[in-house]
């Protein structure tokens, strides 16, 4: 059956023809499609056609309190769901003016490195399946499963953690955590020269991905492009940095640059972050035994909570790039409007429309994994 | 770090080397049931002994996947905060969140350490649950109330008071009342779940007051207290707040400060303004109905200010030269000020209500005229009597009612207070009394010697707790688990009172029935006694006839439901039938209202 | 927490602009619709607020407005300037920022669909995410979700045995 906005182009040429990619097409990531108008098997036209994810997050929030939202908040992104509570929490304590005390905010940058690898994990195994490499998507999915198995003891949930709430965390850690963190690190570090091996030195890999959809400095900073993405142009730009939050001004990481723009390059500028993140999760296993005191300001009963007039636009710099929620509240007890702004909305819409003209009907998928879109974020 | 781009064309044997994992331990788990971690949150435990179904859960929850279930035979206990009913969990909307553990007030609630549920049978996916789990299975406890992540503020924001130096010597308000920040704070931690509207004798809107209060809108509590209690001033003050017993936030921390709240949305708004709330639905037309009430305590001026407001004509005949009952007469100054007291009373004169004092019955008017001259009459002249020890001595004049002289205290007498006195009794009366004369003594010579004498332990009192400390910060000693045995007297004067041990109050089968140790004697040297060990109804009045012809209960005047006497011209309310206590007086005002409404409404043509 | 002081020097060159520092990387600034497509090139071109990290729309019921915030950052001042303009609400309509920031036509795509303000002169305003829905735009605050759900759905009626014991007993969902 044709989706209903599907609509045929009227008096195609006969050499031109149009494909709807997707919404559940095994190359798109999430419910997503894609129409596209083919020359040969040479893109000429796409059209990005989201809205199979939409939930009305957004509209939704405006009726929930204050922290029934912290419930909601990470189903936005699926596969990096922290940095959305991180942010959604962020801006709230901006209105609210609640300070989080320091071991919560050394916690929740453990959580959100955590959440950054497992993306990141998720991602090269999602890319290698576009072009055919199933057994990288198995490791992939496999190192990310010991991480939720860590996820699941700090927070009691794999994927939808519900842990960061405005001025602080729910919990603080189990007993020998950091140790076991530290364990899975190494267990890390002793796989990534195997992901080398299949994968990212890979000749298949190499070949497909050079010069695909390839994004120039000066493109990448007018369309929005953000993140690793951004960084694979070779553009030192990261909001740790730059727009710094939580504890990572005493973090020592570097921002990884890549040359090129390219499927390859997004790729590699990921490796190099986790690697960046596993030195930055190795800091914390060392730091934070010797940070004591509590792990959440006390809030008022959650039930008649009012946070005062005001308005904060909080970003966070999360796997896919700028995550940011711009939230307004009337001095009620929800909020009178939340912005999500996901990363992808840039992403998978306009960048995404534009590198395909020109690309081949088989590298699609491999963009768009490349860019690593995250639908949920752009239908919200 | 441009350089960890790969420079060569890749290996093509590399890959190969994944070959490997095929001898290597599979990273997959078989499908047998595991147990989560420590603190997974999967599907929900209830410990329903520690349940009070007060329905927080289904407040907190996002995607109202949690609704009560009224469970007949389930002990329910409203004045204990108890209701009869459960959650029950809908995993298709459940999103495992565990807020609904982090706010529950009691602890009850948490999450199994369990994973899995697969079922075709859509009602699989509703269930009620109790400390087996979904599954029946006992999987441990994950997700649980801890410090940590406990959503309520269990701590009640403390009530100023005036320091003891201050007050001692005085009748001055004890307690200030709170700021505006503070009532705002107290009432941000209310959960809205009802256990206090159900606990209340005359069922307040607690709740909604409250919210309102919350909300800055204190125009909006007044109203809504007044659509339960005409004596909102006395009650945010001296009331026994069983709705703070039943708060479930009580279960473990402080209650909120209803009592407070109350007090603090009441002095917030002009007297003029409360009038025209308590007012606003207007007075009904005039029905020429006739209704006689006798007795101006709370139960009487609510019954009239109730009957007023339907259009009947009620007058209210009290023998003192005030009314008030025992709100002006029993309870100090210190409590409860009078023009407190007085501002209820304007707002129910201002009814309609014509109230004649210094009316006794049997003197001026009596009560054969006051059923030929009306539809119906009331009768709540409540407990004034004090009841007696009747050990040896006590018919002494130096031993003296407590009742009696805080009435005298109140009328304005100049009362002689010895320098040392004992008080027999552990109840809020005997500390009324042992404050007050304790008063009299700082003000009469500078020092207080004062000794309360309880049957109970410290830890049984049936006083208040704050009646207690404060009694203590004002210099007055109190002995517990002594009995009174005698009052010694040497020619003529009294010498002192002699306590035995309290060995233990109630007998097997729970009547008051104390035994002590004859043994352990002491002799306590006053120089006057006060009892205050209870109250009782003066009933002769009646007279003969009629007290012959109603029926009794227990030394009470039997009524039914609605407080109606056996004679169908006759109600009667308050603590005369049930027991001092103000606002079941409001209560037994109300339903006695209403019953006397119903029923001369159903009578035809009016009393000439 | 001051104002970088060349951020402060343009600020000011807008008429009738009013600056509030939120934060040390946050600043916001009131001004006339008019006089926002000006600043919004005039921060681009002299002081590197190249990247436009959103535009926000908030529905203002009370007094019948729409407002809009554009948040722009800059790459060498690192400082967020989110921009707060008002517009009538009917009809909602404003001129779009696509020529001067790319990523504008996403934005202004969004808020059109979902709030049904009118932006003159961008590239595509076609539906993208609710691309078969016939009602009104939905993040209007006079949409009540809440109704149109209960209009539309049923809720799912359990009836497991236990529910079935507790009602037979005369209990039940309360």
């Amino acid at each position: 059956m044709r989706p209903e906005n599907y609509r045929p182009v009227k008096h195609p040429p006969s050499h031109e023809y149009e494909l709807y990619f997707g919404p559940n097409h095994p190359g798109i990531e999430g419910n997503y499609a894609i129409r596209v108008r083919l020359k040969g098997d040479v893109i000429i036209e796409a059209i990005a056609d989201g809205g199979y994810l939409h939930r009305g997050f957004e509209k939704i929030m405006e009726e929930r309190l204050w922290i029934q939202n912290v419930a909601l908040v990470p189903r936005i992104c699926v596969p990096d769901p922290v940095p959305m509570e991180e942010t959604y929490s962020r801006a709230v304590e901006m209105i609210g003016g609640l300070e989080v005390p320091v071991r919560a905010q050394w916690i929740r940058v453990m959580l959100l490195e955590m959440s950054r690898i497992c993306a990141h994990l998720f991602t090269f195994g999602g890319n290698a399946a576009t072009i055919g490499l199933y057994t990288n998507m198995f490791w992939g999915v496999t190192m990310r499963d010991y991480f939720l198995d860590l996820f699941e003891e700090v927070t009691g949930a794999r994927i939808y953690h519900m842990f960061i709430t405005p001025g602080g965390v729910r919990r603080d850690l189990p007993e020998g955590f950091l140790g076991r963190l530290g364990n899975l690190l190494d267990e890390l570090e002793r796989r990534m020269p195997e992901f080398e091996d299949l994968f990212f030195e890979s000749a298949v890999v190499i070949n497909r991905a050079s010069g695909i959809g390839i994004i120039s400095q000066e493109q990448a900073l007018s369309w929005g492009v953000t993140g690793p993405n951004l960084r694979a142009c070779d553009l030192p730009i990261d909001l740790r940095r730059d727009d710094p939050y939580l504890v990572y001004p005493e973090l020592e990481f570097d921002v990884v640059t890549v040359e090129g723009g390219d499927a390859l390059a997004r790729m590699m500028a990921r490796r190099g972050e986790v690697i960046q993140s596993i030195r930055i999760l190795r800091q914390i296993i060392a730091r934070l035994p010797s940070i004591g005191g509590a792990i959440r300001s006390p809030l008022p009963n959650p039930l008649a909570w009012n946070l005062p007039v005001g308005e904060a636009y909080a970003r966070t710099e999360s796997s896919k790039g700028e995550t940011a929620f711009y939230i307004v509240s009337d001095g009620g007890p929800r909020p009178y409007r939340v912005h999500v702004r996901g990363p992808s909305s840039m992403h998978a819409v306009q960048v995404l429309e534009k590198l395909l003209i020109g690309a081949r009907i088989e590298d699609i998928a491999q963009i768009m994994f490349s860019l690593d879109a995250c639908p949920p974020e752009v239908d919200r | 770090m441009s350089d960890i781009r790969p420079k060569y064309k890749g290996s093509l044997l590399r890959p190969m080397k994944a070959l490997s994992f095929l001898f290597r331990e599979p990273a997959t788990l078989p499908m047998e049931p595991r147990e989560a971690t420590e603190l997974y949150r999967g599907f929900h435990l209830n410990d329903w002994e520690k349940c009070i179904g007060c329905g927080t859960c289904g407040e907190i929850c996002d995607n109202s996947a949690i609704r009560m279930v009224d469970i007949p035979g389930l002990p329910g206990d409203p004045a204990a905060g108890v209701k009869a009913r459960r959650p029950a969990i809908d995993y298709g909307r459940c999103c495992w969140c565990a807020l609904c553990v982090d706010i529950c007030p009691t602890g009850s609630l948490s999450m199994s350490r369990e994973y899995v549920h697969v079922s075709r049978d859509l009602d699989t996916y509703l269930i009620l649950p109790d400390e087996a789990g979904m599954h029946g299975e006992n999987f441990q406890k994950g997700w649980a109330k801890s410090e940590d992540s406990d959503l309520l503020d269990l701590t009640r924001r403390a009530m100023g008071e005036l320091e003891a130096e201050a007050r001692s010597d005085n009748f001055n308000e004890v307690t200030p009342g709170y700021d505006a920040q503070t009532a705002l704070l107290e009432a941000s931690r209310c959960i809205q779940c009802g256990m206090c509207h159900e606990a209340c004798p005359a069922h307040m809107h607690a709740p909604e007051y409250i919210r309102a209060i919350w909300d800055g809108d204190m125009e909006r509590a007044v109203g809504e207290i007044y659509r339960t209690n005409p004596f909102p001033h006395v009650c945010g003050r001296i009331c026994t707040h069983r709705c703070e017993t039943a708060c479930s936030i009580g279960r473990r921390g402080d209650p909120v400060a209803i009592r407070w709240l109350k007090r603090f949305a009441m002095d917030q708004v002009e007297p003029e303004k409360v009038q025209e709330i308590a007012l606003k639905n207007g007075i009904a037309k005039s029905t020429g109905k006739k209704i006689a009430v006798i007795g101006a305590g709370p139960a009487g001026l609510t019954a009239a200010f109730d009957l007023a407001k339907l259009g009947h004509k009620v007058r209210v005949y009290e023998a003192r030269p005030e009314p008030g009952g025992m709100m002006r007469y029993g309870i100090p100054e210190y409590r409860l000020p009078y023009d407190k007291l007085d501002a209820d009373i304007e707002v129910i004169r201002e009814a309609g209500v014509e109230i004649k004092c210094n009316m006794r019955l049997g003197e001026k008017e009596n009560l054969q005229n006051l059923r030929k001259g009306n539809d119906a009459v009331l009768i709540s002249t409540g407990m004034n009597l004090g009841r007696s020890t009747r050990i040896p001595g006590s018919d002494h004049p130096q031993v003296a009612s407590a009742v009696d002289l805080l009435a005298r205290i109140t009328l304005g007498e100049d009362i002689k207070a010895p320098k040392r006195i004992a008080v027999i009794g552990g109840g809020n009366v005997a500390f009324d009394i042992a404050r007050s004369m304790a008063r009299l003594q700082r003000r009469q010579y500078g020092a207080v010697n004062m000794t309360v004498l309880a049957l109970e332990e410290r830890g049984a009192m049936l006083a208040d707790e704050a009646e207690v400390t404060e009694a203590a910060d004002e210099g007055i000693v109190l002995v517990n688990g002594r009995g009174p045995k005698q009052v010694k007297i040497s020619n003529g004067a009294l010498a002192g009172l002699e306590t035995v041990k309290c060995l233990s109050i109630f007998d097997e089968e729970g009547r008051f029935h104390p035994r002590y140790d004859e043994s352990d004697l002491v002799l306590h040297k006053v120089d006057m006694v006060i009892e205050a060990i209870g109250q009782m109804s003066d009933t002769s009045w009646l007279g003969d006839d009629l007290t012959e012809a109603l029926e009794w209960r227990r030394g009470r005047i039997a009524v039914d439901d609605d407080g109606r006497t056996s004679e169908n011209w006759l109600w009667a309310a308050g603590d005369l039938v049930q027991g001092p206590d103000v606002i079941h007086a409001v209560a037994a005002g109300h339903k006695a209202a209403a019953s006397i409404h119903s029923a001369v409404a159903a009578k035809k043509g009016a009393v000439k | 927490m001051s104002i970088p002081a060349k951020l402060n020097d343009v600020l000011h060159e807008m008429p009738g602009i009013k600056v509030r520092m939120m934060n040390e990387r946050r600043v916001r600034v009131d001004l006339s619709p008019d006089t926002l497509p000006a600043l919004l090139e005039i921060l681009k071109g002299r002081l590197g607020y190249c990247h436009l990290s959103a535009i926000s729309c908030v529905d203002w019921v009370q007094t019948d407005q729409f407002e809009l915030v554009y948040h722009v950052w800059s790459h060498m001042l690192k400082t967020m300037v989110s921009a707060h303009i008002f517009i009538s609400r009917q009809p909602g309509q404003f001129i779009s920022v696509y020529d001067i920031h790319a990523p504008a036509g996403f934005f202004e795509r969004d808020i059109h669909e979902m709030f049904g303000v009118h932006f003159e002169g961008a590239p595509n305003l076609n539906k993208f995410i609710l691309t078969s829905w016939g009602g009104p735009p939905p993040m209007l605050k006079s949409f009540n979700t809440r109704e149109y759900v209960e209009k539309t759905f049923d809720w799912v009626q359990y009836s497991p045995d236990w529910l079935k014991d507790i009602e037979a007993k005369g209990g039940g969902i309360d």
